[in-house]
Order: C-alpha cells, then structure tokens, then sequence
C-alpha cells in the first residue's frame, strides 16, 4: 500500500506540472476542494462497483491520478460529482478489461428469472410473520446495513451501479446513464432489472439466513 | 389502461420522479382502481428508503491519511518545491 501511495503521490505531482515544470493552477477551485467534498461517496461507489475494498482502494487511486490529471477540463464546478464518478467507472471499466473481465456485461440468465419475482408478492403469500400488521415493513426492518450491503455484493455490476447511483447517491436517471456511457433507455432497463434482483436478492438472504421461516425452502 | 405488470414496472421511475408526465398519468390512474398497486406502491418507497439509507462502506482511516498527504503534497506543488 505505501509503494501505491508514492506511485499515486509522483503520478498526480506530475499531473500537476505544466510542461515548462511550473505547477498548474486549477481555476476556480482547489483539486483537493472538489476530492474532499465528495471523497467519501466516491470511496463507497469504487466498493460497490468493485465488489471488494482492496480491489476499491486502488480504483479510487486510479480515480484520483486520472481527476487531477484532467481537473483542468473541468470547467463547471456542479459537474463535479458526475465528472468524478464517470472518471471512476472509466478506471473500472479499464481495470475489468486488464483482466480479462467486461464491467457492463449483462449475462441473458442474470435478469430473465428474476424479472417475473415480486418481493411484495413474495412475502404476502410466505406470511413469515403471521401475527404482524405491517408484514411488508417488517420484512424490510429485519435488514441491518451490514445485510443490505452483502445483498448489493450478490447483484450484477451491470444492474447494481445504476441502481446504487440512483437511490444511493442522488444522480438523476440522465446524471446516471451520462456516468455510466451508456444510453438513457439502457439505464431505465438496467434499473428495472436491477430492482428485482435486489429484491430477489434480499428475499433469498433471509431465507438463507433463516431470518424468516418459509414453507419450502427449495 | 395499463395493467399491473406495467404498473409495478413503472413505480420506481415515478419514485425516481424520473417517469414522464404521461406515462405517470396512467400509473396514477392505475392506482385509482388497483388497491394491490398501491400496496406494492408503498413497499417500493420503503424498499426504495431501505437502499437510500444504507450506509455506503467507510473509507478506512489509514487511506484517508495517506490522500490527505498526497492532496497536500500536490497542493504544495510537490515534495521538492
């Protein structure tokens, strides 16, 4: 980890120099203003995308060398947030693609069972907690974050980062399909799929959990 | 009128306040007739608040330092200015 923080440390000094070995000066705002306001998001999408926090560490360093290196590009100050998530998704995408890997795929058995799954249904017709009066919330009130997160972590990248940007971090669909590089309608399908498998995916951890008794496992 | 496929495809989007007018003028009208729609309506925003408020993974402390460093080595133009 030390040797990777020098690395990032030289490579983002040298993104700072201008050919003559004068430093860039940032318009506007520091580098390190923007990093800081959004920093901590911006660590929790690296782990949701990479679906491990070692593998998170360095995208998010990747992230930064690329941002600074570019900083000077970036001419609206609103279009911070946007502008560095993309910049994170491009190193994703480059890192899946070093191993071998594609970060968009979307596999045709990934959303066509789950696509016709209503957790909703699901659960009124289970009854897991037969003497509730709010059987649907109660559901939901048997998730901590630690639960919610390693749902997240069984989901497709392709499904899970339109939603997780979406609902968790506050982009519009348009914000999202611009982060992402790919079209609006691909976004709202990914959505969509994307929200059954959660809510396959949340189904089947109690199950497995044993959080809720049902009447066939299988 | 659209039917409760379509309706329950549609929920998330409106909560997302992403749908167009129209297409949520016919959800809306769906849920006028469709008690179990508005059911499922409801579990969405719950559901929808359950993803919202889940705390994204922290970043751990030792890697907080060391970007404070390099932020504040870059800022400085670099550890041989």
């Amino acid at each position: 980890m030390v040797e990777r923080i020098e690395e990032v440390t030289t490579a983002m000094v040298e993104a700072t120099e201008l050919p003559d070995g004068t430093a860039r000066v940032a318009p506007g705002r520091l580098f390190a203003d923007v990093v800081h306001e959004h920093l901590d998001r911006l660590y929790g999408y690296c782990v949701h995308v990479c679906g491990d926090r070692t593998d998170a560490e360095d995208l998010l360093q990747d992230t930064l060398v690329r941002a600074m290196r570019s900083f000077d590009g970036l001419r609206d100050p609103e279009a911070a947030r946007t502008w560095l998530f993309t910049i994170a998704t491009n190193c994703a995408r480059d890192r899946w693609r070093a191993r071998g890997r594609a970060l968009d795929t979307v596999p045709l058995e990934a959303g066509e069972p789950d696509d016709e799954f209503s957790l909703f249904t699901t659960i009124a017709i289970e009854d897991p907690f037969p003497y509730s009066d709010e059987l649907h919330l109660d559901f939901l009130r048997l998730f901590e974050d630690e639960d919610v997160q390693a749902v997240f972590a069984t989901m497709t990248p392709a499904f899970r980062a339109p939603l997780l940007l979406t609902t968790m971090h506050g982009f519009s669909c348009k914000e999202a399909a611009a982060v992402l590089g790919v079209p609006l309608g691909t976004i709202l399908s990914r959505l969509h799929r994307g929200r059954k498998q959660l809510e396959r995916g949340l189904w089947d951890y109690a199950v497995r959990r044993r959080l809720v008794t049902v009447s066939d496992e299988s | 009128m659209i039917d409760c496929r379509e309706a329950v495809r549609r929920m998330w989007p409106f909560l997302d306040r992403s749908l167009e007018p129209h297409p949520a003028e016919e959800l809306e009208a769906h849920l006028e007739t469709c008690k179990r729609c508005c059911g499922e309506l409801e579990f969405s925003r719950e559901l929808r608040g359950l993803v919202a408020t889940t705390s994204s993974p922290a970043l751990p402390d030792e890697l907080r330092d060391r970007i404070e460093l390099l932020l504040a080595t870059v800022r400085d133009g670099g550890p041989d200015r």
